[in-house]
């Protein structure tokens, strides 16, 4: 610490050692606060959206950097907030040094690989995918080193959180885990969500203190159960419905057959549309909005099983989320944002036609369709393209607002630390340098969650 | 005078243990004194307390000092802010030069990359693609351009398919490449688009727009376009340029990101479309149309005939085309065609009249 208090004072005390506060609230754990408000976020992403925009896409690195400060002030455990000490140039610049090593290996990659495609196999779908492929170690990679670099920056009553290397451990890892999870069918897919995140948790540090992972991936399985059981209601349904008692009545429809029913219904006539109770067909969505949210169950129920089972030294972690809203909250979000995105577009559609078109009839009596129709050509564009940008930029805020905010929210409200009496032990970690950032996340563009 | 704060609420943190202390603040001769319960008195000159930007809830802010990049002062007295002068003053920059030097490296990079790199090693490797591999990536480029260019959305560009035009073309392909010791036999497709052009692709694809016949000036000018464009896939610039685009692509999508990476992909469509080749290659394929319109028997001025028509009508003409037609090159493709023209030779019209009109006709 650079900065040396001045004993000044006469009836200052010699300093003490700090002991750890005995029946204190220490003892009691602490709770995690969420103090922002929606109406502020949503400026905040509006402003930085925008200014995105007008940079044509530079500023994103100062628009993540604003609302990961935002967000990380908003989380308050103990009432005191998280601190986002990240910098927009450090990111700038993390992104220009993966720029100069990606693209080597993306451009000269791709281009030996879609002439090997072509060569040896006549078509390119080959070379897609090997070039798929390619890229999926560096997105591991790219994810951890991205982790790492938000762990480093980030602060809680000043000490620093931090994430060890192990990049390419990680990439291995999850290779491997992936492997095993395909080749089961899915079976093993709980030891790999628990592997994984016990790989980071152990190398995570909150200054001097190591996290620990504790639990066993078996108990996972229990977060599976509405995957599980969805699955098991789609293949029964299916069976059932095609197999067991044939929804459509043995005879193999063609194109022509059904063509001719349609024709049928249409004039009233119902008897040639003979389905054996098509009412059973319904089971088909439910069965698949039922494995919808048995994934999204999965994913943050296993989260909050392992955070659990989370510790450090005198320090405990303990998670009340639910399953259920959060995926309320993905539902609703995603609704809202998306409507925002199809109606934009729909304005778009229709804009793009009244100036493209010399006015449509049914544009004609609109007024100004006529003026619009007589823009330059190339004002016409730079509006469109606009138009389209800024529906992109009300996506991602809506998106913020209504997704990425609550989510937060609950995150935030349902964590405690029950058991927090090891925090005096723990003192600072030296600073990460890390002068890449996040950039190969940001370049292969992993970069969109927070 | 010194002025005193309220620290309920306040807390100190020293930037190494994770405990809160409590505070007393005053400001005194312009220093802001920080009491802690241990007796120690710290002392932070207002104008280099700063204040921790985009906090969400307002009701706890959160302070600094310049000197100091880990200690943390929270308090709740907004009463104190106003006598931070300096508390909203961003920190001065640091390590630009590095920055600087990164920024320059990445774009090098890139440009090396798609203008040096990539185009050497799609030249090198264009040479060693079996024909039946050159046809399908033939064939890939054109369903991706035929969807490309769609302004529906719906289905790909149609084909016009008028079978007596179609036929015409086929017999002018016949006639003015009549022994093909090419790689290759010639499939010629005429595209449903206004636009005036016309582009070859690998695997002996050659594409017309209905634009460009309706610019023509008659058969020749026609005839004149499609040796030109013959002579782009005998010497396969269309397969060298999709490699290279196969290359760039991956490129530019890492640049733009989600910003925009469909419009990276669009643009480089338009530039297979329009073709861009060396000026050396788009002189080597004018030569080649000059052979071969004059051992067909046709006017090899007509080609220069040709580009005269599209610069007349460059006013509608698109924008990439116009700056194409402005390029003084032109001028001298233009009298290289016409020096070609023999007065002594005796020409024929590189179709019939009825064929022409059918040829005219072929997308109706």
């Amino acid at each position: 610490m650079s900065d040396t208090p001045i004993l000044n004072s006469p009836w200052q005390a010699a300093p003490q050692p700090q002991g750890v506060p005995v029946g204190t609230s220490a003892e009691n754990g602490i709770a995690v606060e969420f103090s922002g408000k929606r109406g502020a976020l949503f400026w905040l992403a509006l402003k930085t959206g925008f200014f995105t925009i007008l940079t044509l896409g530079f500023y994103r690195f100062w628009m993540k950097t604003r609302l990961r400060r935002w967000y990380w002030s908003a989380i308050r455990p103990g009432g005191h907030a998280m601190e986002y000490t990240g910098d927009p140039m450090e990111k700038l610049l993390g992104f220009f040094i993966a720029v100069v090593i990606l693209t080597f290996y993306i451009g000269i990659l791709n281009l030996l690989l879609m002439f090997i495609s072509f060569s040896v196999f006549n078509s390119s779908v080959i070379g897609y995918l090997l070039s798929f492929a390619g890229v999926i170690p560096i997105w591991f990679y790219a994810r951890y080193r991205a982790r790492r670099y938000v762990l480093a920056r980030t602060r809680w009553r000043g000490v620093r959180f931090g994430l060890e290397k192990g990049a390419w451990g990680f990439a291995l890892r999850a290779l491997w885990y992936w492997f095993l999870t395909i080749i089961t069918a899915g079976i093993l897919w709980p030891r790999m969500t628990f592997l994984l995140e016990k790989y980071k948790t152990d190398r995570t540090f909150f200054g001097s203190a190591r996290l620990v992972q504790g639990g066993r991936w078996q108990m996972l399985y229990r977060a599976a159960l509405p995957l599980l059981v969805s699955l098991l209601v789609m293949a029964g349904a299916a069976f059932w419905t095609l197999q067991v008692d044939p929804v459509f009545d043995g005879v193999e429809i063609d194109g022509e057959a059904l063509a001719n029913e349609i024709e049928e219904l249409a004039a009233g006539d119902w008897s040639g549309f003979d389905l054996n109770r098509p009412e059973r067909l319904l089971l088909l969505p439910l069965a698949l909005a039922g494995i919808l949210f048995g994934m999204i169950y999965y994913n943050w129920a296993s989260k909050r099983m392992m955070a659990n089972h989370k510790s450090a030294n005198g320090i405990q972690f303990a998670s009340a989320l639910s399953g259920m809203r959060v995926t309320l909250i993905y539902v609703l979000g995603n609704f809202i944002a998306y409507l925002m995105l199809l109606l934009g577009i729909v304005a778009l559609v229709f804009l793009a036609a009244a100036l493209f078109s010399g006015g449509f009839t049914v544009f004609e009596e609109i007024p100004g369709a006529a003026l619009m129709a007589g823009l330059p050509r190339w004002l016409s564009l730079v509006l469109l393209a606009g138009l389209y940008l800024s529906f992109f930029l009300l996506w991602g805020v809506l998106y913020n607002t209504f997704v990425t905010f609550p989510l937060m929210r609950h995150m935030a409200r349902t964590t405690s630390l029950p058991v927090v009496v090891g925090l005096p032990l723990i003192s600072q970690r030296a600073r990460d340098e890390f002068a890449e950032a996040e950039g190969f996340a940001e370049a292969l563009d992993l970069g969109a969650a927070i | 005078m010194s002025l005193g704060f309220d620290g309920l609420g306040a807390a100190y943190f020293d930037g190494d243990s994770p405990v809160a202390q409590n505070v007393s603040m005053h400001i005194a001769a312009g220093i802001l004194q920080i009491g802690l319960d241990d007796g120690v008195i710290l002392r932070w000159p207002v104008e280099e307390v700063r204040q921790l930007p985009d906090s969400a809830g307002g009701d706890v802010v959160t302070l600094r000092r310049t000197t100091d990049p880990l200690a943390r002062l929270c308090v709740t007295d907004q009463n104190l802010l106003k006598h931070l002068p300096e508390r909203h003053r961003a920190a001065p920059p640091k390590g630009r030069g590095r920055l600087a030097a990164w920024a320059i490296a990445a774009v090098a990079a890139v440009g090396v990359q798609i203008f040096v790199l990539v185009p050497l090693l799609a030249d090198n490797l264009a040479g060693f693609i079996p024909p039946a591999g050159e046809r399908a990536l033939g064939e890939a480029t054109f369903g991706q351009i035929r969807e490309a260019m769609d302004e529906t959305g719906l289905n790909p560009l149609q084909i016009c398919e008028g079978p007596e035009g179609r036929a015409a073309l086929e017999a002018l392909v016949q006639r003015l490449n009549p022994d093909s010791e090419m790689r290759h036999d010639i499939s010629l497709s005429v595209l449903d688009h206004d636009m005036v052009n016309a582009f070859a692709l690998p695997g002996g694809f050659v594409v017309l727009f209905r634009g460009l016949i309706e610019a023509a000036e008659g058969p020749d000018e026609l005839a004149s376009v499609l040796a030109h464009e013959i002579g782009h896939v005998v010497s396969r610039d269309p397969t060298r340029h999709a490699l290279r685009s196969a290359g760039s692509i991956g490129i530019l999508g890492l640049l733009f990101g989600d910003f925009a990476g469909g419009a990276a992909v669009l643009f480089l469509t338009e530039r297979l479309i329009s073709a861009q080749y060396s000026q050396a290659a788009e002189t080597a394929a004018d030569e080649f149309a000059h052979r071969m319109l004059a051992q067909a028997g046709i006017n090899p001025g007509a080609l220069g005939d040709m580009f005269a028509t599209m610069r007349e009508e460059g006013g509608d003409a698109n924008g990439v085309i116009a700056h194409l037609l402005s390029h003084p090159a032109l001028d001298a493709r233009i009298k290289a065609a016409h020096a070609q023209v023999d007065a002594g030779a005796v020409y024929t019209p590189s179709m019939s009249k009825a064929d022409w009109a059918a040829v005219q006709a072929i997308c109706n």
